[in-house]
């Protein structure tokens, strides 16, 4: 297949998926909350510039004091929506566009798409990429604008908050892929749904292997334990990467961000393959 | 390249995942249709017809064997350009326009935007949709919804049509238009391939058949060649019924109608014999005549063979049929 006729079929899956996430008010639904999240930052923040120092600031009905460090107090707030965002943000993403891959496996519809002269493979991830865009769009219009507004406001323009944007979409990323092969292996959004949000649940108690490690007595209990911790994406370490990152605070290890990355990529090769293999 | 399709001992198995019991949907089809054919696929419920068809269009992998679409190894994406396909039970998403849809499949295909955009309105009007291009497809009828699967069939001009019962819900108007389309597409060198269950539909359409049953081709040749001189029909008045008797349980049909007895033989020599028995008897002789049969007579004997004695079979299931091929 020539470049431009990847390209015409790359595009057609994108558009298809925004089409479909429309159709079902998935983007507006995200569209929504975005603009009430905005709404309610452009309202909650009172602020008076003097000669470029912040005078009074409220925020979250604590004042900030005149002589008080402006910056830090705009990282901490950024930090704590970074990760509310983070949290909350990736439940709904999960939640609400889990049913965006498997629809394209119902019978009558599946035949059809592999019917044309495109690779399975093209297939699945133009709907992948289709559904990464869906909520990209939502999660860096929501953080540019609460950038936009806490610059505006504060003078304090900490790019380090975009940079959640880019840290959500990677975790979104990663548990998109579980979602596309539990689609591919049992073609029902609620049970690639259920494993995600058991895997983001189980995140925190794995995070706390060396707690948990000192409880077990035998050794292989400890190996199962090692070996889930490294082996599934860490959601939670994820958030406290991304929480020090807005924050500016060190980051101890980066093994969470690759080890997770790994996953994610053995995941989509896995659905890649299996949906490869299979008979429609 | 000669065919458009060709297969070679084409085989489905299907194997429980924990009996590991085999069972073998397609069972060795070697299949040739030439290009700018008409070619019917027949076949009873759960023959192999579709699987068949989904592992020409690599949605199905094969077990054993191989398909060439136009000389190209099916599993090939490029080997399904030329494909149009309309499959049955479709599921179009009705969040899409007809527009928006053509628009999809076509750039599937591959085609340009600005292609894409002057063929669309083409097509809707060729199927009679022209109408209703903007509106959502959940709004169709499944008339309309066959008639648009089949514009998006033909979007990118294909060399193959692959059509899954093309006419299911459609009314006789849209079906006439449906075969108007279809006869137009094969003046143009467009090879058909049409699994359908409407028999007439086929023979009125195709002229090649291929019956397959349990998953291997029962029967396969032209629709002239299999409806040609099935059998002949005698017809006599005032037979006695002792004769009747003897008469029924040689011929492979009888019925009754205003006094006139029709009998369906085989073959010469049985129609000869009733014959001879006839005017032993002194029985008026009304007519004999060799007849065709329709395809649907050739499929029933194909698929389940007829019991050795027939009961009386009514009078219109023995009419005399046109060669049609």
């Amino acid at each position: 297949m020539s470049a431009n006729k990847y390209l015409i079929a790359t595009m057609a899956l994108i558009r298809d998926t925004f089409r479909e996430a429309f159709a079902r008010k998935i983007f507006w639904g995200f569209f929504g909350c975005s603009t009430a999240l905005i709404l309610f930052f452009i309202f909650i923040m009172r602020i008076d510039v003097v000669q470029g120092a912040v005078a009074t600031m409220t925020i979250f009905g604590k004042e900030a004091h005149p002589n008080q460090n402006v910056n830090l107090l705009v990282r901490q707030v950024h930090g704590g929506i970074a990760a509310f965002l983070y949290t909350a943000g990736m439940f709904l993403a999960v939640f609400a566009s889990a049913g965006l891959i498997p629809t394209i496996f119902e019978p009558g519809r599946i035949e059809l798409l592999l019917s044309k002269p495109v690779k399975r493979y093209h297939i699945l991830l133009g709907r992948y990429i289709g559904n990464l865009l869906v909520v990209g769009f939502n999660v860096f219009y929501l953080v540019l604008a609460i950038y936009l507004i806490f610059g505006i406001k504060t003078g304090v323009w900490n790019t380090n908050f975009v940079m959640s944007a880019f840290m959500t979409m990677f975790m979104f990323a990663v548990l998109l892929t579980v979602v596309l092969l539990i689609g591919v292996l049992v073609e029902s959004a609620a049970v690639a749904i259920m494993v995600t949000f058991a895997l983001m649940l189980i995140s925190p108690i794995l995070a706390q292997k060396s707690t948990i490690e000192r409880l077990l007595s035998a050794e292989w209990s400890r190996d199962i334990l090692r070996g889930l911790y490294y082996a599934l994406p860490k959601f939670f370490d994820g958030g406290r990467i991304l929480r020090e990152l807005v924050i500016g605070g060190p980051i101890e290890s980066w093994m969470p961000i690759w080890s997770t990355a790994l996953f994610g990529i053995v995941i989509l090769s896995a659905g890649l393959y299996s949906f490869a293999r299979r008979d429609f | 390249m000669n065919y458009a399709i060709e297969t070679e001992g084409l085989t489905k198995i299907f194997r429980k995942r924990w009996s590991g019991k085999e069972f073998r949907a397609v069972d060795g089809i070697s299949l040739r249709v030439d290009r700018g054919t008409t070619f019917g696929l027949l076949g009873p419920n759960g023959a192999g017809k579709t699987t068949f068809v989904k592992m020409l269009l690599s949605a199905s992998h094969p077990s054993a064997g191989r398909a060439r679409i136009f000389g190209k190894n099916s599993r090939d994406p490029e080997a399904r350009r030329p494909i149009g396909y309309l499959t049955e039970n479709h599921r179009f998403p009705t969040y899409m326009t007809a527009q928006g849809m053509l628009d999809f499949y076509g750039a599937l295909s591959g085609m340009e935007a600005g292609l894409r955009k002057k063929r669309i309105p083409e097509l809707l009007e060729r199927v009679g949709l022209a109408d209703w291009m903007t509106v959502r497809l959940g709004k169709y009828s499944k008339g309309m919804l066959q008639r648009v699967g089949l514009a998006q069939a033909l979007m990118h001009s294909p060399d193959l049509l692959v059509l899954d019962e093309p006419s299911d819900g459609v009314d006789p108007v849209g079906r006439r238009q449906i075969r108007d389309i279809l006869q137009a597409l094969e003046e143009q060198g467009v090879t058909i391939f049409l699994n359908s269950h409407l028999l007439v539909e086929v023979e009125l359409f195709c002229r090649d058949v291929a019956i397959i049953q349990r998953g291997k081709v029962a029967l396969e040749g032209s629709v002239r060649d299999l409806t040609a001189g099935s059998g002949y029909k005698v017809e006599a008045e005032n037979v006695p019924e002792m004769l009747q008797a003897e008469l029924r349980t040689r011929a492979r049909a009888t019925s009754q109608e205003n006094g006139v007895l029709r009998l369906m033989f085989g073959s010469r020599e049985d129609a000869n014999m009733a014959l001879d028995l006839l005017r032993a008897q002194h029985c008026e002789i009304e007519a004999m005549t060799r007849t065709n049969s329709t395809l649907e007579e050739v499929f029933m004997r194909t698929v389940d063979p007829p019991p050795l004695t027939a009961a009386a079979v009514p009078a219109s299931a023995m009419k005399e049929t046109a060669n049609v091929g």
